[in-house]
């Protein structure tokens, strides 16, 4: 049609045509939604009220045994570290179990609702329309999820202490945390290309998350080629105390490696799904 | 124009199935260019299945197809550029306005200019009589603005080919014919698969018109030639007096096929299917008025109406199983 032709037409690689234009919609789906301020309010108030509550309030301190005290070095070293278990070990866990709420549905929902079977009758590769969704909830939840809380409590420790916490052993923590929000991301992901229903999503993800310590405590193998140990080596490596032989490479190696695999194998299997 | 006599879809042997059911059967499809096809069956029949696999939703099990010479599994990002589609339910994207999601759908296509890709999303909105509702959140949307919003997205990026899921199922009469003459204005500028439960639109609309049965063409053709019937060409006459003389010499014509008759209050309604169109309409009114014992009150050629010709098409292929 003539008028056809007075239109730039889009031009993108083929491998990932639409990806840009179903971007653009993940994303709007956080900015034009109450969803990012939700996210932006509740997480550094509940994670930095939790620390707050920790570090400040003077009757958790007085409950210490002065030897405690005493081998943390002080009050304040004493309360900061309470401050950074709270943070990188309950932290990463209510992180973890946020970014499965706010993922379980990612590839249901519109799978359910038949957007996602309306999506795919444009020019669209369902590798495009699976990274879409991928890497703006991975951009948000580690946005509103980890930066934004890891700021607050930042600034929490620095209030505390009166001088600025060593940043290098506290962007080690921020690090684990993320690459363990990132293995339960791509989990959730992978398990809406499997199913069509949010139960075994939910079920599989949380499962892992809160029996997953229970499961390395007695097969301890485990915990070398899972994430399941994360939470604690962040906390470790956080407040500078050492980790145990093996278990610092290991587990992050496998957890990314892991994180790889979901993505391939989500995209292999959303490309066989039929609608 | 040779253009005019290209297929748009085309498929050879095309088969699905789920498990043990078996919901297309080896379908050999022909959609000409430029064609409103109606694409017609009961419930079950395998006809969304059948849209779905076109547009690349569901694999085949069997055979195979192209759409404007695109491979329909191997190329179907290649054939969704030129089509537009719209569901039997329409989905939109809920948060978005319904002009927001007319500039959504535009973008997998157009990248730009802005101003070009706004005029053609208030076209739309035109078209489908949505522009007081454009800036309105989707959610307070009736069944038929709904329907209407979606006809408007399948249409946003000038498809070459719109594939119509039930259009008008939903739809008020007022609704429907909306639809209907939004349509025939597209006629010459795109070809138009669509599949519907209501005989009449396709008698109105389409010009060529395929009938699906239990996962199998059951007949595919130009509406004309449809609505023909099974039995080809058939006249019907209404006769006094006693025609036995007369249908004795009718019956002895190379041209006449079968004759039956009817009585009723003293007029034999007379059916003569031939297979010469052209001898017979020029010498079976002759033949009959030569016999002074009858009086002819009425000839034409019968004409079936589609409903009927359905009817009969399903049901004599489902007592053929």
């Amino acid at each position: 049609m003539a008028a056809n032709l007075e239109f730039q037409r889009v031009n993108e690689w083929s491998w990932l045509r639409g990806f840009a234009n179903l971007f653009r919609k993940e994303n709007r789906a956080w900015w034009g939604t109450r969803r990012w301020w939700i996210n932006a309010l509740i997480w550094p108030l509940m994670l930095g009220g939790l620390v707050a509550n920790m570090m400040f309030v003077p009757t958790i301190a007085n409950l210490a045994s002065a030897e405690d005290v005493a081998s943390a070095g002080g009050i304040t070293a004493y309360v900061i570290m309470l401050g950074i278990s709270v943070f990188f070990e309950f932290g990463i866990q209510a992180i973890g179990i946020g970014a499965v709420i706010l993922c379980q549905d990612l590839l249901v929902d519109e799978r359910q609702s038949g957007v996602a079977e309306w999506l795919l009758t444009k020019p669209v590769t369902r590798r495009a329309y699976v990274l879409a969704k991928l890497l703006t909830n991975v951009v948000f939840i580690f946005l509103f999820l980890i930066v934004v809380p890891s700021i607050v409590i930042y600034g929490l420790f620095y209030l505390r202490a009166g001088e600025a916490y060593s940043w290098q052993p506290f962007l080690s923590g921020v690090g684990i945390m993320a690459l363990h929000t990132l293995f339960y991301i791509t989990l959730a992901v992978m398990l809406g290309a499997f199913t069509n229903s949010r139960l075994p999503v939910l079920g599989i993800t949380l499962g892992s998350l809160l029996g997953g310590g229970i499961i390395g405590s007695f097969v301890k193998p485990a915990l070398y080629v899972t994430p399941w140990m994360l939470s604690k080596m962040a906390s470790l490596v956080v407040s500078g105390q050492p980790v145990p032989d093996g278990l610092f490479w290991s587990p992050i190696v496998a957890t990314a490696l892991w994180c790889v695999v979901f993505v391939i194998l989500a995209f292999v299997k959303f490309e066989k799904v039929e609608f | 124009m040779a253009r005019s006599n290209e297929n748009v879809i085309l498929t050879t042997g095309l088969s699905k199935s789920f498990g043990d059911v078996q919901a297309l059967q080896s379908v050999d499809l022909s959609v000409p260019r430029n064609s409103i096809f109606g694409f017609l069956g009961p419930n079950g029949a395998g006809k969304t299945t059948l849209m779905k696999i076109l547009l690349g939703l569901v694999r085949p099990t069997g055979g195979g197809g192209t759409i404007f010479g695109h491979d329909i599994v191997r190329e179907s990002v290649a054939i969704r550029e030129r089509i537009g589609y719209l569901p039997q339910q329409p989905r939109f994207i809920e948060y978005m306005t319904a002009r927001e999601n007319l500039r959504f759908a535009a973008r997998f296509f157009f990248s730009g200019p802005q101003a070009k890709i706004d005029q053609r999303c208030d076209e739309m909105l035109e078209l489908v009589g949505l522009q007081e509702k454009a800036d309105r959140p989707i959610k307070g949307f009736s069944g038929g603005e709904k329907q209407r919003l979606g006809i408007a997205l399948a249409q946003v990026n000038y498809p070459d080919l719109l594939i119509l899921d039930e259009p008008a199922s939903a739809l008020d009469p007022l609704g429907r014919q909306e639809v209907l003459n939004v349509m025939e204005r597209l006629r010459k500028h795109t070809t138009i698969f669509y599949s519907t439960h209501i005989l009449d639109d396709v008698q109105h609309v389409s010009d060529t018109v395929a009938i699906l049965n239990h996962g199998r063409l059951v007949a595919c053709g130009p509406i004309e030639q449809i609505l023909n019937g099974k039995d080809g060409v058939v006249y019907s006459l209404a006769i006094k007096g006693t025609p036995e003389r007369v249908a004795e010499r009718l019956a002895s014509l190379e041209w006449v096929t079968h004759t039956s008759k009817a009585r009723h209050n003293g007029t034999t309604t007379w059916l003569v299917s031939v297979n010469n169109e052209e001898a017979a309409e020029a010498q079976l009114l002759r033949y009959v008025l030569a016999d002074t014992q009858v009086t002819v009150t009425s000839f034409n050629r019968k004409k079936y109406e589609l409903e009927e010709v359905f009817m009969d098409i399903v049901k004599g292929d489902a007592d053929g199983r």
